[in-house]
């Protein structure tokens, strides 16, 4: 019969816990300095963090934490991850040497130009001098779609879908089913779950984006982000929270950034803005978003704001759980009172969608032939 | 706060801790076992922590009252009574919506529906299973399971005990309770067995089912149009095994967690993929589910003790109430409705004795085809308990019928799918003769030995951590 050890004293926990708890440290000092950079600010983050950056400091000697480094992008390598990030590191792509920062971004604008479009032929990007006023009036719930050059019959537009669980969950699936229909469209995957602009350190869309699209050239950027965006951050070792002056002045150069990396080689970006939400204080955040948002998409010739509370909100553009869908009431949101719902997702992407494909172009009916046998009997 | 996360570790190293040390003490240690659970919960969410403790301290009342009295009618409508209030709050967070869309639904047929819009509340986690844990702790006093006087700092930590709080499995008051009348006994605890326990469950959960969902079963799910024959196939098998493997995974590290803690849960899955019919899957998945329904469902209903027609009647209301369970949804209750038809298939079969169906049971290769035949029957369910839309699972069930390329099966998705189904197979001797040879070590390297194991999870788990699907209901 087997037998199997049963600790019966504190101490021999002790040793077992303890010896777990030592060499788990040793291992993971470096995915824990991680973990902690990436906590909301708050209690829990003001306590993690400097325990979290002193055993990372002491540890770092031991190049541990460059061993994981580089077994996560060996792993890339053989195609165990498909993170893309690790996978163009694993592939030696071009990259970024550093993230951009917003501070980054100004000084291009002002020393520089932004990146051309001189590939496509189109406008150049408009430089960045100085951040945009921010707009005293709120987001528009609605939008007109502006008409867009028709598609030749044998051309298609590629579509890419960006952003976070807000494009992620509803929007990005609903779009998907919904492409069959649409033979003139193609659509990339460029959105991730969790992420957004107020935490570059978290998830950087700047690094991240080039990656995702491998070597899609999108001629349209559909982007719903910033419901993850409603939090404090720290800049150069400066606290901001949520909503000061020095916040929105960041958020928005944030933002300016993404824009212009999105629309950096000659695409559209499709703004949506968030729609609204069932938790009042959330709501309020989301608001303030929206209203950065919209002022530097309204500023700028590359992208078109889209307005989601016209659509999926009430007559007032408040939340609302229920709408009709060809005379149905249905759900239009996800049970968090966040996402939407996949028929709330149906109300926007069928306005979008066929804007998308355009009219097309048709080719003749029969070849152009030569005068003289058009003359025939 | 999510299982495998930094949070849950440092949270439980300290309740251990502290648990271990409080053990000599026994109402000081449940205390703060109890106190430990609503920081668990309010970790989520504080709003809702005093429902929960509601919601407990109603069933222990409850229960407190059916041992005092003994005349029978009374304890009936007592009980009655209870388990209604319990039900209703579960409705009304968990049902409101989809009762107001079918009761719209059904007018719209026969005319314009009003343009409603009726607020609904959110769904705090885990009520299924906390409410579920109400009504067994009032049923099981009712039926005189529980001998001891009820206590209701008991009560309260039955209902709130944080490793089952938000996912399960479903504990029986009457096996529970008593654990927490005893001592703990320190020396009766498998330590070991624990901490594979938890690793297996790491496994299962971060890097099996992580990976399959994202490289395959979403994908999918979300535009099965845009998949061919091979590339659903593989996604239905895929989600399959996601399915078992987070579940089971967070029931693992449950057990493993309460198992240090020093409590004793029950087995909630034992290789359900190996099943060769009906009713011996529901003997090994979601075991404390399924033997909650049929004690406090199927046999009050009548059981089997009412005729053939009765028991076929018993059982789809049976499953079609549990399907419901799992989610305010047509199509969960569709999958509860298949689950139903395959036990009253089975029963029929069971029944039938002619020579032919005599011979072919009797094939040596018969095990191994209604092993077949059970896994692609529960595979057909799961569709409908993935879909979110009957539109939606008849596009997928559409697309095994369409030609083209697999272009999903990348080599750890494979991996994870052979090890996701295949792993049930595994002898059980295996995971003994592990945790016989991790006794002989010394206990430093058993914590050494741990340590590793997360650490290879962690370098081989994607980023980010995915909610277990399980915490939806």
């Amino acid at each position: 019969m087997r037998s199997y050890r049963h600790f019966s004293k504190l101490s021999q926990l002790a040793a077992s816990v303890g010896a777990f708890v030592v060499v788990a440290l040793l291992l993971e000092s470096g995915g824990i300095y991680d973990w902690a950079g990436r906590l909301d600010l708050g209690p829990e983050r003001t306590v993690a963090l400097p325990v979290a950056t002193a055993l990372h400091r002491v540890l770092a000697p031991l190049r541990i934490e460059r061993g994981r480094q580089h077994a996560l992008v060996e792993l890339a390598r053989v195609g165990w991850s498909d993170d893309p990030a690790a996978l163009a590191e694993a592939n030696e792509l071009p990259r970024l040497a550093k993230p951009m920062t917003p501070t980054a971004v100004v000084a291009m604008g002002t020393t520089g130009t932004a990146p051309a479009h001189a590939a496509t032929g189109t406008k150049p990007a408009t430089t960045i001098t100085r951040p945009v006023p921010l707009r005293a009036d709120a987001a528009p719930g609605l939008c007109i779609l502006p008409p867009i050059p028709a598609i030749s019959v044998s051309g298609t537009r590629t579509v890419a879908l960006a952003g976070d669980s807000m494009m992620a969950v509803g929007l990005s699936s609903t779009i998907l089913r919904q492409a069959p229909h649409y033979k003139a469209l193609s659509f990339v995957h460029a959105f991730k779950s969790g992420t957004g602009l107020a935490r570059p350190e978290v998830f950087n869309w700047q690094l991240e984006y080039p990656a995702m699209l491998k070597d899609a050239q999108p001629d349209f950027v559909l982007v719903a982000i910033g419901a993850n965006d409603g939090q404090g951050f720290v800049e150069d070792g400066v606290t901001y929270p949520f909503g000061s002056e020095g916040w929105k002045q960041i958020y928005q150069r944030r933002v300016q950034a993404y824009l212009d990396m999105l629309s950096a080689k000659g695409a559209t970006v499709v703004w949506l803005g968030l729609p609204p939400m069932k938790s009042d204080s959330y709501d309020a955040r989301i608001a303030l978003i929206n209203r950065i948002d919209y002022s530097v998409v309204s500023a700028s010739p590359h992208a078109i704001w889209v307005g989601t509370a016209g659509v999926v909100g009430d007559a007032d553009g408040r939340f609302r759980d229920f709408g009709e869908i060809d005379g149905h009431t249905t759900r239009l949101r996800q049970g968090d009172g966040i996402h939407l719902s996949d028929d709330g997702a149906t109300l926007i992407t069928t306005k979008l969608l066929p804007w998308l494909a355009a009219q097309q172009v048709a080719k003749p009916a029969v070849p152009v032939v030569a005068d003289q046998e058009v003359a025939k009997p | 706060m999510l299982f495998p996360t930094v949070e849950y570790a440092v949270f439980f190293l300290a309740v251990l801790a502290i648990s271990w040390a409080l053990a000599p003490r026994p109402i000081a240690h449940k205390i703060f076992l109890l106190a430990a659970s609503y920081l668990f919960y309010g970790f989520w969410s504080w709003r809702y922590v005093p429902l929960l403790f509601l919601i407990s301290l109603f069933a222990g009342l409850i229960g407190q009252t059916l041992q005092r009295i003994h005349e029978e009618t009374t304890r009936k409508r007592l009980l009655i009574a209870g388990v209604a209030v319990c039900l209703v709050v579960l409705a009304y967070y968990k049902y409101t919506s989809f009762l107001l869309l079918s009761a719209l639904g059904l007018w719209g047929l026969v005319g314009r529906t009003p343009a409603w819009n009726i607020p609904t509340p959110f769904l705090p986690l885990g009520i299924s299973f906390f409410v579920f844990h109400a009504i067994s702790l009032m049923g099981d006093i009712y039926r005189r399971k529980l001998r001891e006087p009820l206590q209701l700092l008991d009560a309260l930590l039955y209902v709130a005990f944080f490793p089952q709080l938000i996912a399960g499995p479903i504990l029986r008051a009457s096996n529970f309770i008593p654990q927490l009348l005893r001592k703990r006994d320190l020396q009766h605890i498998r330590v070991n067995r624990a901490f594979l326990l938890i690793l297996a469950g790491l496994f299962k959960k971060v890097i099996l089912s992580n990976t399959l969902a994202t490289r395959l079963v979403e994908p999918v799910f979300a535009a099965p149009a845009s998949f061919h024959a091979g590339d659903v196939l593989l996604a239905i098998y895929g989600y399959a095994a996601q399915i078992y493997c987070d579940f089971s995974g967070y029931t693992d590290i449950a057990i493993g967690c309460a198992m240090l803690l020093g409590y004793r849960f029950p087995r909630n899955f034992n290789a359900p993929y190996t099943a060769a019919d009906p009713q011996e899957f529901w003997q090994r998945w979601h075991i404390s589910l399924s033997s909650w329904l049929r004690d406090y469902l199927y046999i009050p209903l009548g059981g089997s003790r009412r005729g053939t027609s009765r028991t076929y009647i018993n059982l789809m209301i049976t499953m079609l109430l549990g399907g419901l369970w799992h989610g305010a949804s047509w199509t969960f209750v569709m999958w509860g409705g298949l689950q139903g038809l395959y036990l009253v298939v089975h029963r029929l079969w069971a029944a039938a004795d002619s020579p032919a169906v005599q011979r072919l049971r009797s094939h040596s290769a018969w095990p191994w085809v209604g092993r077949l035949l059970m896994f692609h029957a529960v595979c057909v369910g799961w569709v409908f308990f993935r879909a979110s839309t009957f539109a939606l699972a008849t596009t997928v069930f559409h697309q095994l019928g369409s030609r083209g390329a697999v272009t999903l099966a990348a080599w750890p998705v494979v991996v994870c799918l052979v090890l996701g189904i295949f792993g049930q197979y595994a002898p059980r001797v295996w995971r003994r003769s592990v945790e016989a040879t991790m006794s002989r070590m010394p206990v430093a390297v058993n914590g050494v030995a741990l340590a590793l194991g997360v650490f290879a999870i962690e370098l081989l788990g994607p980023t980010g951590v995915a909610p277990f699907i399980y915490f939806q209901f």
